[in-house]
């Protein structure tokens, strides 16, 4: 519920930043020097001048940190069991306490990240580089910006097709269409990868296609269209990087969102496989236990799914409020 | 004692056992029950009585009873997978025989029974004076139909694989209008017994056309009002119903009985519970310490527990690679930290298991030590077995189960040194149980069952034509394992039987096909105002006599 409350009302907002992000884009291409370099400063200048930005970068660096560093911050592994000791509070030997197998609540909490944004396990040896929810993201990214350049470009009948097809998949509820994805393929890191891409791609196909109605009609497209370019530079090289400022902001909600997710599929049971130490399956399981008076297993990795889903959000605003004083 | 009662050979033997302490008490009652002896020969004979529930003086009438339940699909009731569905039915529909919470069998709608001296031929007479609440009256030939039901292939019944083993359709006799006899294949002595399965009840022959929801006309206190799957099923009293209260008049004492589906999910339930919003919740196929734990220091619930023979069976589908090789079988039998799935699965709430299914309270349970866990011995097999690397294997579990999902888990880490690689796969109970008998190895959870052969009948042999029967989920058919099994139900001493039985518990920990880690202690966590409510170690529900006060 939360996910689409905050959804829809980021929409309009993001249309406003749609288009500042266009102008400022549009003067920074015309800036010459390294294109690179000037765009990663004024990125870096556009997050320190925000103070909410600051505050959620701090928060989502302390989880990459954790993140990458988890099997140095550790003593434990995240599926070794003390099995005399189920289910305790912070003691000195578990900082966190333990949880209904007597693993180490705070190893699995740090593993757990890792799983959501440093590696993608697709089977017990073999792992990717980039969390599952930022792969999801950057998938759904890939789909739904080529989806909506095509149609915001070409326009016509497919823009229709495709349009009315996305707008089919937006009408289903979007953890209604996890649940069906999921029981579908299966329990694993994959198929929750291809679970977000689906459910994300028609959002960001929608966006960079309003974001492309509006480009395609600026000179420089009119220009390169008047060099004879091909439509795919035109769609790739002039318009999709002046339309990046929105895009990313949007990115950065949604992995929240994608985190969002997959904490719900774990705790419906849907998402990694045990012994996996998925965020969300682990406040399920944790849960049984909180009527019987030990509810720290439940408690860190909500805290921790609710942190990083703020911080998270907390960035994206941040940017996106200093991306609109350029007006 | 009525002079003119026919007793039974064993029965005089068995006196003899009794005085000289071969035989215990509670065994003697149970088989002199299950011969069909009247109440009053077993005192007179054994100079025992029946242990007799006791029934508080005043009774109050009316009321509604709420029971949270999951309400599913439900057909044909020889059908019913789950004990839930039965439970709710169990109020419309009645068996032919009781099983009581201390495992002794006692005439119901078959008002006597008598056995031949070689257990070979039945003689059941039917409860005259009983009407189905359309009117019909009860006859031999509702039970004669009702028994033809369970044998028919067609119906694909559970009970063909236990009743089908010693009863063909042909066996059956129509002696009366209200007697019937039955020969049997082979001698069995827990006939009457079976005839308590939860999947036995008695259905009108003239009415029933395979699916009870149509025409649920049934003998039992309460009718079938509404069933929606997934809803709610409502019954309400009848007022013509064959017993009678403390009072005088017909039972139920309630007037109606809601059983409510609040979904799978136990947290919503037990606040139900606690907020007074339900009375009960029917936890027959969701076990656990769950709910007691939660509910064990509130004032307004009380908490009866049981001990059963609940339990989760890992079990491997012998047709299937590699398990078809008893090494591997072996290999992850003895991966098992018995002691701590029990802590970490169960919260030690249970019994440690010896990959056999027969629990130390069945009577002719034979005493075999439980296997240590022994991860080196477990990689030595696995090797022998020509897996020198270790074996990636696909572990199903429902994840609604979280002591399976728990010991599953500790099993996965356990397996480890010995070269097991498990891949956990999890999926909804109800999936599970779309497909429990056909996943290569998973945890299924079975229910208590009062005697030893019942459930090795049901799930562990083959039917005539050497075919694995219905429930057999693993399709280990061992011709020894089977021979042995008949003999054993035809044994009525208990001595011999328990001697028979420890052949048949070796045969099933050394070559059989599942693992038992723990058997379940169970509780009922009722609603202080029910009373006189029964807890019996199959979490069946008797509410014909419970009455709401306070």
């Amino acid at each position: 519920m939360n996910t689409t409350d905050s959804k829809n009302n980021s929409e309009p907002e993001v249309s406003d930043g749609q288009q500042a992000e266009s102008r400022h884009g549009e003067r920074s291409a015309l800036r010459s020097g390294p294109k690179i370099l000037t765009t990663f400063s004024s990125s870096l200048g556009v997050l320190f001048s925000s103070r909410i930005a600051v505050i959620g970068l701090s928060i989502v660096l302390f989880w990459v940190a954790v993140a990458v560093f988890a099997p140095m911050l550790s003593p434990y592994t995240p599926y070794e069991q003390d099995w005399k000791a189920p289910n305790q509070g912070p003691t000195a030997a578990h900082i966190l306490g333990t949880d209904e197998l007597g693993r180490d609540l705070w190893t699995r909490l740090i593993y757990g990240a890792r799983i959501v944004l440093i590696i993608l396990p697709i089977s017990e040896d073999l792992w990717l580089p980039g969390g599952t929810a930022v792969w999801g993201v950057f998938v759904a990214l890939l789909f739904g910006t080529t989806l909506g350049l095509l149609s915001g470009y070409h326009g016509g009948w497919l823009d229709e097709v495709v349009m009315r097809l996305l707008d089919a998949m937006m009408a289903i509820p979007i953890i209604l269409l996890f649940l069906i994805i999921m029981s579908t393929l299966g329990a694993s890191a994959f198929n929750v990868v291809i679970a977000i891409t689906i459910v994300g791609t028609p959002g960001i196909a929608r966006l960079v296609r309003s974001l492309t109605l509006d480009i395609r009609t600026r000179e420089y497209v009119k220009a390169a269209q008047t060099r004879g370019e091909s439509s795919w530079y035109i769609m790739f090289v002039e318009i999709l990087p002046n339309a990046r400022g929105p895009i990313i902001v949007d990115a950065m909600l949604r992995i929240g969102y994608a985190i969002f997710a997959m904490g719900t599929l774990g705790f419906l049971g849907l998402g990694m496989p045990p012994p996996s130490p998925d965020w969300g399956s682990m406040v399920a399981k944790g849960r049984e236990f909180i009527l019987e008076g030990s509810f720290w297993a439940a408690l860190w990795p909500s805290l921790a799914i609710a942190s990083l889903v703020v911080g998270l959000n907390l960035l994206a605003d941040g940017l996106r409020e200093e991306s609109m004083k350029y007006q | 004692m009525n002079s003119k009662e026919k007793l039974h050979p064993i029965l005089i033997e068995m006196k003899k056992d009794l005085k000289n302490g071969a035989v215990s008490r509670r065994e003697f009652l149970r088989y002199a029950s299950l011969l069909g002896a009247s109440a009053a020969t077993v005192s007179t004979l054994g100079g025992i009585t029946f242990p007799e529930s006791s029934v508080a003086a005043t009774v109050k009438r009316g009321g509604v009873l709420k029971v949270s339940q999951q309400i599913q699909k439900i057909d044909h009731p020889a059908r019913y997978t789950w004990i839930m569905p039965s439970n709710a039915m169990r109020q419309v529909l009645e068996y032919m025989t009781f099983t009581d919470e201390n495992n002794i069998t006692r005439p119901y709608l078959c008002e006597s029974w008598s056995a031949s001296d070689d257990l070979k031929t039945w003689t059941f007479n039917v409860r005259k004076n009983v009407t189905f609440n359309n009117g019909d009256t009860l006859t031999a030939d509702d039970c004669i139909f009702t028994i033809g039901q369970w044998l028919d292939k067609e119906v694909k019944s559970s009970l063909l694989g236990l009743v089908g083993s010693y009863l063909d359709p042909a066996g059956i006799e129509k002696t009366g209008e209200y007697q019937f006899k039955l020969h049997l294949k082979r001698p069995e002595i827990a006939v009457p017994e079976h005839f308590f399965m939860y999947m036995a009840q008695v259905v009108n022959h003239r009415t029933f056309d395979g699916d009870i929801k149509k025409a649920p006309h049934g003998t039992g206190p309460f009718t079938l009002d509404t069933y929606k799957e997934g809803e709610i099923c409502i019954l309400k009293a009848r007022k013509d119903y064959w017993q009678k209260g403390n009072d005088g008049k017909p039972l139920p004492y309630i007037d109606e009985i809601r059983f409510i589906d609040m979904g799978g999910d136990l947290a919503p339930q037990i606040a139900a519970l606690k907020a007074g919003d339900i009375d009960l919740i029917d936890s027959s196929d969701n076990v656990g310490p769950r709910i007691m734990k939660a509910v064990k220091n509130d004032d307004h619930i009380e908490v009866i527990s049981v001990t059963t023979a609940t339990t989760r069976v890992l079990r491997m589908r012998v047709d299937i690679k590699p398990w078809d090789d008893n090494r591997v079988r072996m290999a992850l039998k003895l991966c098992q930290n018995r002691e701590k799935i029990l802590a970490l699965a169960y919260q030690g709430e249970g019994t440690e298991g010896e990959d056999v299914h027969v629990y130390p309270n069945h009577p002719e349970y034979c005493d075999i030590p439980v296997p240590k866990y022994q991860p080196e011995k477990a990689k030595q097999l696995l090797k022998e077995a020509g897996y020198p690397e270790g074996i990636d294997v696909n572990l199903a579990v429902a994840s609604e189960w979280s002591d399976v999902v728990r010991y599953a888990e500790v099993l996965k880490q356990d397996a480890a040194p010995a070269g097991f690689r498990i891949n956990i796969q999890t999926m909804p109970s109800s999936q599970y149980w779309e497909k429990w008998t056909e996943v290569d190895l998973g945890i299924t959870p079975w229910t208590h069952r009062p005697l030893g052969t019942m459930v090795l009948n049901l799930a562990y042999t083959s039917d005539d034509d050497g075919k694995p029967v219905p429930w057999n989920e693993t399709r280990w058919v061992d011709e020894e394992f089977n021979e042995l099994l008949a003999k054993a139900s035809g044994i009525y001493d208990v001595k011999e039987r328990r001697k028979v039985f420890c052949e048949l518990e070796k045969i099933m920990q050394e070559r059989g096909p599942i693992g038992i880690a723990y058997w379940m202690n169970l509780w009922l966590c009722p609603n202080k105002k029910i009373k006189n409510l029964l807890a019996h170690p199959n979490k069946y529900l008797f509410l014909k006599d419970i009455f709401l006060d306070g």
